[in-house]
């Protein structure tokens, strides 16, 4: 059993939780153990908090990092969001001495020292990378295949850009979530400008909903345009976005979509053999039902 | 930045205070402090305007990337930080990766945001999500219809966050309140009410 500090972030158990337990039971059974990161707070929001001020940015997000350093754990996180502040930070700390001199000055006054003794990963990389887990063994594990559905890879922003400040290569035409929704039985599908952002990042979707959902409104006619029977991604955040966005747009722009949107976890736990009730799919904004028709 | 030589020809030299020509509201200590907020070399920029043909929030908006770019490297912090198409960007990080100066266009953008909240130039909904960590721990915080849903899952109503250990709050002020940030965020909140 691999063993991480499960970092939950706000939207996932907050707003999502579905996410949070699918990702615990389904990581169960690839051999990956999710403890409780306890006294964990929001990333903190690497828009809406780090353009304000990105020390107190750093400072705030390696408090986090320095629950998990006192665990002795490495931080498995779900959200793209989270990935750019724990990520990012813990990365940026570990080779900035002043940066990281500046924020343990703060963090003395509650008693922490950030040491830089961890790493911080997305748990989808980790079902991806065949150390951990890998392709192979997400084949395996699952018991109900979602034959028969084409699904949309939304990768997001945060996870894997900017390119040189992580390790997954390419952005432009990435494929190793695709590779995951084929191992659960589903036929991927390719649709225009799959790298674009959902559009609710840096504080904009708070600042200017409608210029935000205009964004996501291409991403849906791009997503229409190939037929797909759900999107999938690996943020909460996009989750919410694309989600809820869709009730936003129809209110807005009077324009209906009706594409289920499900986090890589949930998709995974239905193709594990977990109920909807099990994965609070009925808390989605837009329906899931036909989707779920098609694989239950 | 202010011009040390002359050309001795009045009509020239009235003709470079036009700011067609010329603009004396430059500062360079600006540049320097975007480069070291965004850690990135924004004085490399030689404006091929790919960040823009790069980005989201250009196609449906007067936001333009490259042009905070050109303000970054002139100095023109006014005009920067006054402009509310700063607060566009999504930070998706698009031209970052496609900069072909290798600089981070999003961490300028990220760093005049920084020089700009100093000021207290920052949107409401900035600093909402300020006050709701500070009280909560989280940006998004939990609610009923969520807490139900939670127990049915089987799980806690609240998350082992800060929601299900609240006393882990007090660190959290403490980062906060060191930097001053929610007595800042609250005065300039009701200001605007």
């Amino acid at each position: 059993m691999h063993e991480y500090a499960f970092f939950l972030g706000c939207i996932a158990p907050n707003r999502y939780p579905g996410c949070e337990a699918s990702a615990i039971k389904t990581s169960e059974k690839v051999g990956i153990k999710l403890l409780p990161l306890c006294g964990a707070s929001c990333c903190p929001a690497p828009g809406a908090f780090g353009s304000i001020d990105l020390n107190i940015w750093y400072a705030m997000a390696a408090r986090n990092v320095v629950l998990a350093e006192q665990m002795d754990r490495d931080i498995a996180l779900i959200c793209n969001g989270c990935y750019k502040s724990i990520y990012e930070v813990n990365h940026i700390l570990k080779h900035n001495d002043e940066l990281r001199d500046g924020v343990n000055e703060v963090l003395k006054e509650i008693d922490m020292e950030y040491k830089g003794s961890i790493d911080v990963w997305h748990l989808a990389e980790l079902y991806y990378d065949p150390k951990i887990c890998g392709v192979d063994k997400i084949r395996e594990s699952v018991s109900r295949p979602l034959t028969g559905t084409k699904i949309a890879v939304h990768y997001g922003c945060h996870l894997m850009k900017p390119r040189k400040e992580r390790h997954f290569g390419d952005t432009d035409h990435p494929m190793w979530i695709e590779e995951l929704v084929a191992a659960l039985g589903a036929e991927p599908v390719q649709y225009r400008n799959k790298m674009q952002c959902c559009g609710a990042g840096g504080g904009v979707r708070g600042f200017d909903l409608e210029h935000s959902l205009d964004i996501t409104n291409e991403k849906m006619i791009n997503l229409q345009e190939v037929g797909a029977d759900a999107l999938t991604e690996v943020c909460p955040f996009c989750q919410l976005q694309y989600d809820r966005g869709q009730v936003e747009i129809e209110e807005k722009f009077g324009i209906k979509y009706g594409l289920p949107v499900l986090h890589f976890n949930e998709l995974l736990g239905l193709a594990q053999g977990m109920s909807p009730d099990e994965l609070a799919l009925d808390l989605h904004a837009v329906d899931v039902t036909p989707f779920l028709e098609k694989i239950l | 930045m202010a011009r040390e030589k002359d050309y001795g020809n009045p009509s020239l030299e009235a003709k470079l205070k036009d700011r067609y020509y010329y603009s004396d509201d430059t500062n360079r200590d600006f540049t320097k402090e975007v480069e070291k907020i965004g850690r990135t070399i924004a004085h490399m920029c030689y404006q091929c305007g790919t960040c823009t043909g790069s980005c989201p929030s250009a196609p449906r908006s007067s936001y333009r990337i490259r042009l905070f770019m050109r303000r970054a490297v002139l100095g023109l912090e006014e005009e920067a930080l006054t402009d509310p198409d700063l607060w566009l960007c999504t930070t998706c990080y698009s031209c970052t990766d496609r900069c072909p100066r290798d600089i981070a266009p999003t961490d300028v953008i990220m760093a005049m945001r920084n020089l700009a909240a100093r000021r207290d130039i920052v949107p409401r909904n900035f600093l909402k999500t300020v006050q709701a960590i500070y009280t909560t721990g989280h940006g998004v915080p939990n609610n009923d219809v969520n807490r139900a849903a939670r127990v049915k899952l089987g799980m806690d109503a609240e998350p082992p966050t800060t929601c299900g250990f609240p006393e882990y709050i007090e660190g959290i002020k403490a980062i906060i309140d060191h930097y001053g940030l929610k007595d800042r965020a609250d005065k300039i909140l009701s200001e605007g009410e």
